[in-house]
């Protein structure tokens, strides 16, 4: 438990890793999408829960913070995976 | 003790007013993010041939930068806050470095994006260029105004952690200003995969 933000900082650096991993090596697709959405929510609560130390905190102030991450990445699924609107 | 039964903080870290700030700046990033998401939709064509003119290595690269300058903060703050009265001055000295390291980070950061910008206007690309570019720089300018801000933030407490201003009872500002930042990496979080790499 002693040494949690250097296993967090780690988490951190291997996803964005793997994010930029799929952009760079065009693995993007539908599904993949979904993955990458997920990957940038535990990268978001990792930094609200141990950078921002709101982990230990009443929920209420917890909340806001994770709930704006999931109405931000919900709208950006939403508009990734509605049909596209035709000109 | 049982992990449920742990009693938690009744206020988060930091002055009050941070979280405030922290708030509305979520808000009004969240707001333009949801814009750029649904714009996307109505020239999806539009938004990835513009897409392919933006360097995903720098955008990477900063990614990098601004996660290791959050973590080198974390533990700026934890090494004043486990400090004893034996050890304090030795531990003001440390949490500056981790600050300067944060702050450095920080410049790095800045100059990638101005990098990045210079190589987008040489090729005449501009906010009215198309809705992409639009979006693109308004989200990521007015990101970069609050780096600098940060960076500003970053050497006032650095100076001050070094002239053992902040104690371990005493280190509110020092928490405010590391708040600031963490805002500041979450918000790039979701901003480089959005623009950079979801298409």
């Amino acid at each position: 438990m002693k040494k949690i933000a250097e296993r967090v900082w780690i988490v951190l650096i291997l996803l964005s890793i793997f994010a930029f991993l799929l952009g760079y090596l065009k693995l993007v697709s539908t599904f993949v999408v979904g993955v990458l959405v997920l990957s940038t929510f535990l990268k978001g609560q990792l930094i609200i829960d141990y950078f921002m130390d709101l982990k230990e905190v009443r929920l209420k102030y917890r909340i806001i913070p994770t709930l704006w991450l999931i109405l931000i990445l919900l709208c950006i699924t939403i508009a990734y995976y509605l049909p596209v609107v035709k000109n | 003790m049982p992990k449920y039964l742990t009693i938690k903080e009744p206020y988060p870290p930091g002055d009050f007013a941070i979280w405030i700030i922290v708030y509305v700046e979520l808000l009004t990033f969240g707001l333009l993010f949801a814009g750029y998401a649904f714009s996307r939709r109505i020239n999806l064509q539009m938004f990835n041939d513009s897409q392919l003119l933006l360097n995903q290595s720098i955008g990477f690269i900063n990614t990098l930068i601004l996660i290791s300058s959050s973590f080198f903060i974390v533990k700026a703050v934890q090494k004043i806050k486990n400090e004893t009265n034996e050890n304090s001055y030795k531990s003001s000295i440390i949490a500056s470095k981790w600050l300067l390291s944060a702050m450095l980070l920080g410049i790095i950061f800045l100059m990638l994006k101005l990098t990045e910008f210079s190589h987008l206007f040489e090729q005449g690309i501009t906010l009215s260029t198309n809705t992409f570019f639009m979006f693109y720089l308004l989200l990521t300018m007015f990101h970069f105004m609050h780096v600098s801000l940060g960076v500003i933030i970053l050497f006032n407490l650095h100076h001050k952690t070094k002239a053992q201003g902040y104690s371990q009872n005493d280190c509110r500002g020092l928490e405010t200003g590391a708040i600031y930042w963490h805002l500041v990496d979450l918000l790039w979080i979701v901003l480089f995969p959005l623009v950079y790499i979801i298409r």
